[in-house]
Protein backbone atom coordinates (compact mmCIF):
# COMPACT_ATOMS: atom_id res chain seq x y z
CA UNK A 1 0.00 0.00 0.00
CA UNK A 2 1.04 3.23 -0.95
CA UNK A 3 1.96 6.47 1.99
CA UNK A 4 -1.19 8.08 -0.19
CA UNK A 5 -3.23 5.15 0.25
CA UNK A 6 -2.91 4.37 3.90
CA UNK A 7 -3.31 8.22 4.58
CA UNK A 8 -6.64 7.93 2.50
CA UNK A 9 -7.83 4.63 4.72
CA UNK A 10 -7.02 6.14 7.75
CA UNK A 11 -10.12 8.50 8.00
CA UNK A 12 -8.93 11.79 8.60
CA UNK A 13 -10.57 13.70 10.80
CA UNK A 14 -12.36 11.21 12.45
CA UNK A 15 -11.99 12.57 16.42
CA UNK A 16 -12.98 11.49 20.06
CA UNK A 17 -13.55 13.14 23.24
CA UNK A 18 -13.60 11.35 26.18
CA UNK A 19 -15.02 12.43 29.54
CA UNK A 20 -14.53 10.46 32.48
CA UNK A 21 -18.29 8.30 33.19
CA UNK A 22 -19.54 9.97 36.77
CA UNK A 23 -19.06 13.98 37.00
CA UNK A 24 -19.27 15.65 40.12
CA UNK A 25 -20.87 19.15 40.28
CA UNK A 26 -17.92 21.60 40.49
CA UNK A 27 -15.43 18.92 40.07
CA UNK A 28 -12.21 19.33 38.23
CA UNK A 29 -12.53 17.02 34.80
CA UNK A 30 -10.29 15.29 32.86
CA UNK A 31 -10.95 16.06 29.05
CA UNK A 32 -9.19 13.74 26.54
CA UNK A 33 -9.70 14.45 23.06
CA UNK A 34 -8.04 12.64 20.06
CA UNK A 35 -8.11 13.23 16.28
CA UNK A 36 -6.93 11.13 13.24
CA UNK A 37 -4.67 13.20 11.14
CA UNK A 38 -1.64 12.62 8.83
CA UNK A 39 0.08 15.80 10.83
CA UNK A 40 2.77 15.96 7.88
CA UNK A 41 5.25 18.56 8.19
CA UNK A 42 6.04 18.79 4.89
CA UNK A 43 9.54 17.81 4.72
CA UNK A 44 9.18 13.87 4.15
CA UNK A 45 9.27 12.05 0.93
CA UNK A 46 7.12 9.17 -0.13
CA UNK A 47 9.23 5.77 -0.69
CA UNK A 48 8.71 7.29 -4.80
CA UNK A 49 10.64 10.24 -3.79
CA UNK A 50 7.26 12.51 -4.30
CA UNK A 51 7.11 15.20 -1.39
CA UNK A 52 4.40 15.10 0.88
CA UNK A 53 3.13 18.31 1.52
CA UNK A 54 2.51 20.29 4.83
CA UNK A 55 -1.04 19.14 6.16
CA UNK A 56 -1.58 19.57 9.98
CA UNK A 57 -4.27 20.48 12.15
CA UNK A 58 -3.49 24.28 12.93
CA UNK A 59 -6.00 25.25 15.46
CA UNK A 60 -8.71 23.87 17.80
CA UNK A 61 -11.33 25.58 19.60
CA UNK A 62 -13.40 24.15 22.83
CA UNK A 63 -16.63 25.20 23.24
CA UNK A 64 -18.10 24.81 27.00
CA UNK A 65 -21.61 25.79 26.59
CA UNK A 66 -21.82 28.97 25.22
CA UNK A 67 -18.66 29.80 26.15
CA UNK A 68 -15.36 29.18 24.18
CA UNK A 69 -12.89 28.58 27.01
CA UNK A 70 -9.73 27.25 25.27
CA UNK A 71 -8.26 27.60 22.43
CA UNK A 72 -5.03 25.85 20.44
CA UNK A 73 -2.67 27.53 18.11
CA UNK A 74 -0.66 24.18 16.63
CA UNK A 75 2.20 23.49 13.89
CA UNK A 76 2.98 20.20 12.07
CA UNK A 77 4.92 19.63 15.58
CA UNK A 78 1.82 18.10 17.18
CA UNK A 79 2.56 14.28 16.40
CA UNK A 80 0.43 12.46 13.90
CA UNK A 81 -3.40 12.00 15.39
CA UNK A 82 -2.78 14.41 18.02
CA UNK A 83 -4.40 13.59 20.98
CA UNK A 84 -4.85 16.33 23.71
CA UNK A 85 -5.71 16.15 27.32
CA UNK A 86 -6.89 19.32 29.69
CA UNK A 87 -8.69 19.91 32.58
CA UNK A 88 -11.94 21.47 32.30
CA UNK A 89 -14.24 22.77 35.49
CA UNK A 90 -18.05 21.08 35.84
CA UNK A 91 -19.52 24.10 36.84
CA UNK A 92 -23.04 23.19 34.81
CA UNK A 93 -24.44 20.42 32.57
CA UNK A 94 -23.72 21.31 28.84
CA UNK A 95 -22.24 20.64 25.39
CA UNK A 96 -18.53 20.41 25.44
CA UNK A 97 -17.81 20.81 21.68
CA UNK A 98 -14.28 20.39 20.08
CA UNK A 99 -13.31 21.77 16.58
CA UNK A 100 -10.19 21.34 14.74
CA UNK A 101 -8.89 22.85 11.51
CA UNK A 102 -6.49 22.40 9.43
CA UNK A 103 -4.31 23.92 6.97
CA UNK A 104 -6.22 22.81 3.87
CA UNK A 105 -9.84 23.79 5.14
CA UNK A 106 -10.84 20.22 6.54
CA UNK A 107 -12.91 21.47 9.90
CA UNK A 108 -13.63 18.43 12.30
CA UNK A 109 -16.32 18.59 15.18
CA UNK A 110 -16.98 16.99 18.43
CA UNK A 111 -19.42 17.21 20.76
CA UNK A 112 -20.06 15.11 24.39
CA UNK A 113 -22.22 15.70 26.90
CA UNK A 114 -21.12 17.21 30.15
CA UNK A 115 -23.74 15.11 32.81
CA UNK A 116 -23.89 15.03 36.42
CA UNK A 117 -23.97 11.37 38.02
CA UNK B 1 -3.28 6.07 24.42
CA UNK B 2 -2.35 6.75 27.74
CA UNK B 3 -4.06 5.20 30.91
CA UNK B 4 -7.15 7.44 32.16
CA UNK B 5 -5.67 9.65 34.88
CA UNK B 6 -6.81 11.41 37.31
CA UNK B 7 -5.27 15.10 37.55
CA UNK B 8 -4.63 15.09 40.91
CA UNK B 9 -2.75 11.34 41.10
CA UNK B 10 -1.16 12.59 38.48
CA UNK B 11 0.36 15.30 40.09
CA UNK B 12 0.54 13.27 42.94
CA UNK B 13 3.11 10.57 40.79
CA UNK B 14 4.96 13.18 39.26
CA UNK B 15 6.21 15.16 42.53
CA UNK B 16 6.89 11.69 44.52
CA UNK B 17 9.06 10.73 41.94
CA UNK B 18 11.01 13.74 41.42
CA UNK B 19 11.26 13.68 45.53
CA UNK B 20 12.95 10.09 45.22
CA UNK B 21 14.91 11.08 42.45
CA UNK B 22 16.05 14.02 44.33
CA UNK B 23 16.63 11.62 47.21
CA UNK B 24 19.17 9.22 45.08
CA UNK B 25 20.82 11.78 43.52
CA UNK B 26 21.63 13.01 47.45
CA UNK B 27 22.90 9.53 48.40
CA UNK B 28 24.70 8.95 45.03
CA UNK B 29 26.56 12.15 46.00
CA UNK B 30 26.33 13.38 42.51
CA UNK B 31 25.27 16.92 43.57
CA UNK B 32 25.89 19.41 46.43
CA UNK B 33 23.07 19.79 48.46
CA UNK B 34 22.29 23.46 50.07
CA UNK B 35 23.69 24.80 53.15
CA UNK B 36 20.28 23.80 55.20
CA UNK B 37 20.99 20.01 53.42
CA UNK B 38 17.94 20.88 51.24
CA UNK B 39 18.17 19.77 47.58
CA UNK B 40 17.74 22.79 45.66
CA UNK B 41 15.84 21.21 42.74
CA UNK B 42 17.06 18.85 39.87
CA UNK B 43 20.19 19.11 37.82
CA UNK B 44 19.96 21.92 35.20
CA UNK B 45 21.75 22.22 32.61
CA UNK B 46 23.12 25.53 30.65
CA UNK B 47 19.43 26.05 29.21
CA UNK B 48 20.38 29.41 27.91
CA UNK B 49 18.13 29.70 24.37
CA UNK B 50 20.57 29.82 21.41
CA UNK B 51 20.14 33.39 19.39
CA UNK B 52 17.69 31.71 16.81
CA UNK B 53 15.24 30.54 19.60
CA UNK B 54 15.53 34.03 21.70
CA UNK B 55 14.35 35.50 18.29
CA UNK B 56 11.53 33.50 18.14
CA UNK B 57 10.63 34.31 22.19
CA UNK B 58 11.31 37.70 21.72
CA UNK B 59 9.01 37.91 18.58
CA UNK B 60 5.72 36.34 20.79
CA UNK B 61 6.96 37.80 24.01
CA UNK B 62 8.96 40.81 23.78
CA UNK B 63 11.46 42.24 25.97
CA UNK B 64 8.98 40.87 28.96
CA UNK B 65 11.46 38.60 31.15
CA UNK B 66 10.41 34.64 31.03
CA UNK B 67 11.72 33.25 34.83
CA UNK B 68 12.42 29.65 35.71
CA UNK B 69 9.54 28.43 38.19
CA UNK B 70 5.79 27.77 38.76
CA UNK B 71 5.89 25.63 35.62
CA UNK B 72 6.42 22.02 35.63
CA UNK B 73 7.69 20.17 32.90
CA UNK B 74 7.24 16.27 32.59
CA UNK B 75 9.08 14.80 29.82
CA UNK B 76 11.38 11.34 29.34
CA UNK B 77 14.81 12.27 29.23
CA UNK B 78 15.36 9.85 26.45
CA UNK B 79 13.32 10.10 22.93
CA UNK B 80 13.89 6.78 20.55
CA UNK B 81 11.34 8.08 18.10
CA UNK B 82 11.19 11.51 17.32
CA UNK B 83 7.70 11.49 15.97
CA UNK B 84 6.07 10.45 19.32
CA UNK B 85 7.34 12.31 22.29
CA UNK B 86 4.49 12.51 25.20
CA UNK B 87 5.08 15.82 27.32
CA UNK B 88 2.83 17.14 30.68
CA UNK B 89 2.89 20.60 31.25
CA UNK B 90 1.67 21.58 34.39
CA UNK B 91 1.69 24.82 36.82
CA UNK B 92 0.79 25.83 40.27
CA UNK B 93 -0.45 29.43 39.14
CA UNK B 94 -3.85 31.01 40.14
CA UNK B 95 -6.35 29.97 37.59
CA UNK B 96 -9.28 32.22 38.76
CA UNK B 97 -11.55 35.27 36.66
CA UNK B 98 -8.78 37.78 38.53
CA UNK B 99 -5.57 35.95 38.01
CA UNK B 100 -4.87 32.81 35.99
CA UNK B 101 -2.60 31.59 33.20
CA UNK B 102 -3.82 32.33 30.14
CA UNK B 103 -1.30 30.96 27.77
CA UNK B 104 0.84 27.70 27.45
CA UNK B 105 3.66 27.97 25.19
CA UNK B 106 5.79 24.68 24.04
CA UNK B 107 8.84 25.59 22.16
CA UNK B 108 11.86 23.41 20.81
CA UNK B 109 15.16 24.72 19.83
CA UNK B 110 16.05 22.35 17.19
CA UNK B 111 12.86 21.90 15.60
CA UNK B 112 12.06 23.09 11.71
CA UNK B 113 9.05 25.09 14.02
CA UNK B 114 11.04 26.39 17.07
CA UNK B 115 7.63 27.51 18.35
CA UNK B 116 5.42 24.45 18.51
CA UNK B 117 2.16 25.01 20.04
CA UNK B 118 0.34 27.75 22.12
CA UNK B 119 -2.30 27.18 24.54
CA UNK B 120 -4.74 29.75 25.29
CA UNK B 121 -6.34 28.86 28.46
CA UNK B 122 -9.39 30.77 30.56
CA UNK B 123 -10.16 30.37 33.87
CA UNK B 124 -13.41 28.33 33.54
CA UNK B 125 -10.46 25.19 33.52
CA UNK B 126 -10.03 25.52 36.57
CA UNK B 127 -6.29 24.41 36.20
CA UNK B 128 -3.47 25.19 33.68
CA UNK B 129 -2.11 21.72 32.05
CA UNK B 130 -1.87 20.08 29.30
CA UNK B 131 -0.90 16.31 28.35
CA UNK B 132 -0.25 16.08 24.81
CA UNK B 133 2.65 14.30 22.02
CA UNK B 134 4.78 16.07 19.94
CA UNK B 135 7.69 15.78 17.33
CA UNK B 136 11.04 16.51 17.53
CA UNK B 137 13.95 16.25 14.86
CA UNK B 138 17.39 16.16 17.42
CA UNK B 139 18.17 16.69 20.45
CA UNK B 140 17.14 19.59 21.90
CA UNK B 141 16.33 21.29 25.15
CA UNK B 142 12.33 21.62 25.39
CA UNK B 143 10.71 24.70 27.24
CA UNK B 144 7.23 25.02 28.12
CA UNK B 145 6.33 28.55 29.03
CA UNK B 146 3.22 29.90 30.93
CA UNK B 147 1.89 33.02 30.55
CA UNK B 148 -0.63 34.81 33.49
CA UNK B 149 -2.92 37.32 32.63
CA UNK B 150 -0.97 40.13 34.53
CA UNK B 151 1.65 38.93 31.58
CA UNK B 152 3.98 37.18 33.64
CA UNK B 153 6.06 34.74 32.28
CA UNK B 154 7.70 31.42 33.60
CA UNK B 155 9.25 27.98 32.39
CA UNK B 156 10.93 25.03 33.00
CA UNK B 157 13.31 23.31 30.21
CA UNK B 158 14.41 19.88 29.98
CA UNK B 159 16.94 18.28 27.64
CA UNK B 160 15.93 15.58 25.72
CA UNK B 161 17.88 13.17 23.74
CA UNK B 162 16.50 12.21 20.56
CA UNK B 163 17.37 9.47 18.32
CA UNK B 164 14.88 8.77 15.24
CA UNK B 165 14.17 12.56 13.58
CA UNK B 166 10.57 12.74 13.54
CA UNK B 167 10.04 16.09 12.25
CA UNK B 168 12.25 15.17 8.65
Amino acid sequence: MSDAERRDVAGVGDAKILLPDAIKRGSLVHVRALISHPMDTGLFRTSAGEPIPAYFIKEVSVAYGDEQVARFEWTSGISRDPYVAFPIRATREAPLTITWKDNKGGVYTRTEQVRFG
Amino acid sequence: MRETADISRRSFFTRALAGVAGVVAILAGDRPATALGVPSGPPQGDDEPPEQVKRVLEARFGKRPIRKGHVQLDIPEEAPDGRVVPLFIETDLPMTPAEYVKGVHIVVDHNPDIYLAGFQLTPALGAASIDTRIKMRRTSYVRAIAETSRGELWYAASKVFVTLNGCG
